[in-house]
């Protein structure tokens, strides 16, 4: 049974004939403890899919559902880790992390709540760091931080909104293999988006494509049969690995080809005008000049 | 050790004082000729400039006379600092002179009976110097004058005789013009007027002499300037020793505390002895010198305003409506920023209020303070306020609160639009995590939307305490509030040089004391600061 899903959406931006299409009719299902990778072209509405799963929107047409239940207001159940961290900068990675968990488990003692953010620091490889505010760390490391206060609220449902894409590409690759890995210790479900295939292969269960918009949908799904753990040293040479990443790059493409094919439009409403002709009417003047 | 070095940078990285990271980098050795080259930009050239506009201004000064004498030079401004240093030194010795009693007492009365004997010596001497000054600079003005007096003396005589011979030849010539001469009597014309010019030029010459010798009569000579100045310091040091020897004689609290006791004494003796009616005169006799008792222990030394009292007093003022205005002006500026719709809604009164001069405030808020606060001396936040212990000695009183609230109206607003945009261009991923975590209004506030507002805040309320510090001296000098602007005020009513200069010393501590109150609110902007900008200087 899904446990999160997208039920014939439609979501624009603006009113009336202004309105700009973001998604229509797009449906999708996730799973329990399934990795999803959305994959799509820039603009194309991955972060909308995130906010409207996020909940920081509410779509015009369908339902968002998590458990058969309509999604509410953005909570903590619904872990979602932003592209540009959204770090508070005045605070320092304990106290990034603190506030999260004070607000999540309120109830928690403070032995237990110094432990449990400890645990969180630990995890991401931030040991050390404690006392340093955002503006100390390197890009990395503040995705990190982000990373471990979204998991401190122990969510759910984990929502990656391009996580890596504002990395260089080492650190990417570092920071792939620690989502990874975190995934596979604690496993739990997790929405990605990503605008590189690799990543998505590497990480993902299954890959589902956004079609470019406006007016973008999801597109086939791939399943990943890749066994795990998976070794990125080795995978460039397995077949099956090779043979995925070309199906998806070639949708890709293909999609994004067909997206830009003129298109002829049979239904277009013309107005009701005849031609008139100048020769024949007196009093018109037409001076050459 | 590099340790201390790094904790010392950054401390004065967060203090704004960037001028002294060459000299401590240079302490360690690193790179010296770089550090060389900082410290010849940063702090050799401003002392090189300030000392050309020391320079210029010893050279301009004097130049221009005004009714108040010559404009005060530097050496003449830094003399008037030391005299108003000096008079408050002396009032506060004499106030502490009024309460001393017992043995301190006797003490420092042998001392100053000493030191009065010792000046009487000095002001002798002063007296003598004085005189000879006076001998030498006649002796010196007559070796002057002497000559000058000479020429004049034969000039008028030349003249005189020039003039006679003038007039005897016209004589002669007019005898010799006939009746019908018309070209005689033309040209006899001509020799009156000739005669009549020379005669005005030369008693313009003569005048012209006179002068010469004025002047030199009123030469000054500065052997005697420099004895009447150590006569002028001798009479006033002996005036204060005086002054001084009374309050710890006779007008001493303690000394008049113990006269009215010994009245009480016998007044109890003979109230003992006494029976009948003869009593209650005696009883009213004793109720009222415990009354006098009473007001001579509470009594004080009347000390007069002193510049540092009066800074201090500035300063207390500055802070009292700078307050006021943050208090105004952080809360409404948060609710302009939260609410587009109060934004709307207070818009208008910013816009015509923000340009209103202090000028304008402040009659009115006089006027207003006035009519709430009647009596001064019997309305209950003035009696608390002057009973407070370390604020009771300012005389808060309604001109000082009429300054206070000037300065709020003046600097609230740049705190007000600052706060107001912090607030409204908070980050929106800020906004969503507080989404995420479901804060309620309150913790959002306090947790995401006044921390990240706080830099622009802060940057806000330097600029208001710049302004309410230059509002505030304009408000003190036409409210007649005790003050630096007091100061100034009553100076340039005295009209005297030495008044002159020292509203060149009220310039100099209006500067510093402004540029203090700057870098004070420079470290906290920067102690709040997230983003690591540095705050402008």
């Amino acid at each position: 049974m899904p446990i999160l899903e997208f039920q014939n959406v439609s979501f624009g931006f603006g009113v009336g004939s202004d309105k700009y299409p973001v998604l229509t009719n797009a449906s999708l299902s996730v799973e329990e403890n399934e990795f999803v990778a959305i994959i799509g072209f820039s603009g194309a509405g991955k972060s909308t899919v995130m906010s409207l799963l996020a909940g920081l929107q509410t779509p015009d047409q369908g339902r968002v559902v998590m458990h058969d239940k309509p999604i509410g207001p953005p909570g903590p159940d619904r872990g979602i880790v932003f592209q540009n961290y959204s770090l508070l900068p005045w605070l320092t990675v304990h106290g990034n992390i603190e506030l999260a968990v004070k607000q999540v488990f309120p109830k928690m003692s403070e032995v237990e709540r110094e432990e449990h953010i400890q645990h969180y620091i630990d995890l991401v490889s931030l040991s050390g760091a404690e006392w340093k505010k955002p503006n100390e760390l390197s890009g990395g490391m503040r995705q990190r931080l982000s990373l471990a206060r979204t998991l401190s609220m122990k969510p759910e449902v984990l929502l990656l909104d391009e996580p890596l894409s504002a990395l260089d590409a080492i650190t990417r690759s570092v920071l792939q293999d620690e989502i990874t890995r975190l995934w596979e210790q604690d496993k739990r479900t997790v929405v990605m988006i990503t605008n590189d295939v690799d990543e998505a292969v590497l990480m993902a269960d299954r890959i589902v494509p956004l079609t470019p918009g406006p007016g973008a949908t999801f597109g086939k799904s791939f399943d990943v049969h890749l066994e795990r753990p998976r070794d990125r040293a080795t995978l460039n040479f397995n077949p099956e690995f090779k043979h995925i990443r070309n199906e998806v790059t070639k949708y890709m493409l293909a999609i994004n080809a067909e997206s830009k094919e003129l298109k002829v439009v049979t239904d277009l409403k013309l107005p009701d005008v005849q031609p008139i002709s100048l020769d024949k009417a007196h009093n018109v003047q037409v001076n050459i000049v | 050790m590099e340790r201390f070095k790094y904790s010392l940078l950054k401390i004065i990285n967060i203090s704004g004082l960037t001028f002294l990271e060459p000299v401590v980098r240079l302490c360690y050795g690193e790179e010296p000729r770089l550090q060389l080259k900082k410290i010849g930009r940063f702090i050799v050239i401003p002392a090189v400039t300030f000392m050309i506009f020391i320079w210029m201004w010893s050279i301009i000064a004097p130049v221009y006379k005004t009714k108040s004498g010559e404009v005060p030079t530097p050496a003449v401004v830094y003399e008037a600092a030391r005299g108003v240093r000096e008079f408050h030194d002396r009032e506060t010795d004499k106030q502490t002179a009024y309460s001393l009693d017992g043995q301190d007492r006797e003490a420092s009365l042998d001392q100053v009976q000493e030191e009065l004997k010792a000046i009487t010596a000095e002001k002798v001497k002063a007296d003598a110097e004085v005189m000879s000054a006076e001998i030498a600079r006649k002796a010196f003005i007559t070796e002057k004058l002497e000559p000058l007096k000479a020429e004049y003396e034969t000039k008028k005589e030349e003249f005189l005789k020039a003039q006679l011979r003038r007039d005897r030849a016209l004589k002669i010539k007019a005898a010799k013009v006939e009746k019908g001469d018309l070209q005689g009597k033309n040209n006899l014309l001509g020799y009156v007027r000739g005669h009549q010019e020379q005669t005005a030029a030369e008693l313009d010459e003569l005048a012209e002499l006179k002068t010469e010798q004025d002047d030199v009569r009123n030469l000054n000579y500065p052997p005697l300037l420099e004895a009447l100045k150590f006569q002028t310091d001798v009479a006033e040091q002996e005036q204060y020793l005086t002054k001084k020897e009374e309050i710890l004689s006779k007008s001493n609290r303690s000394l008049k505390l113990d006269e009215e006791e010994d009245k009480l004494k016998q007044l109890q003796r003979q109230y003992a002895s006494a029976t009948g009616p003869d009593l209650i005169p005696i009883a009213q006799q004793m109720l009222r010198v415990e009354e006098r008792m009473n007001n001579i222990s509470s009594s004080e030394y009347a000390k007069p305003w002193t510049l540092p009292m009066q800074i201090a007093r500035s300063v207390a003022c500055v802070f009292a409506g700078f307050f006021l205005a943050t208090a105004i002006a952080i809360p409404i500026g948060i609710l302009c920023g939260v609410s587009s719709t109060f934004m709307a809604a207070v818009t208008p009164f910013i816009a015509l209020f923000k340009p209103v001069s202090p000028i304008v405030w402040l009659p009115i808020s006089l006027i207003i303070v006035g009519g709430i606060i009647t009596d001064p001396d019997k309305h209950w936040l003035m009696v608390a306020l002057s009973e407070m212990p370390l604020i009771g000695w300012l005389q808060i009183n309604p001109a000082f609160i009429a300054s206070a609230i000037t300065v709020a109206l003046c600097s609230l607003w740049p705190t007000l639009v600052n706060t107001a945009l912090g607030v409204a261009s908070i980050d929106k991923d800020h906004i969503n995590v507080a989404r995420v975590l479901r804060l309620t209004f309150t913790q959002r506030l306090f947790k995401i939307v006044i921390p990240s507002a706080l830099p622009l805040i802060f940057a806000g309320l330097r600029i208001s305490l710049g302004v309410g510090w230059m509002v505030l001296i304009a408000a003190e000098l036409l409210s007649s509030s005790e003050g630096i602007g007091k100061f100034v005020w009553d100076m340039f009513n005295n009209g005297s040089s030495e008044t002159f200069a020292q509203m060149f010393v009220v310039v100099f501590v209006v500067g510093a004391i402004g540029l203090l109150l700057d870098r004070t609110m420079i470290v906290f902007q920067r102690l709040v600061s997230f983003d690591g900008a540095p705050a402008a200087i």
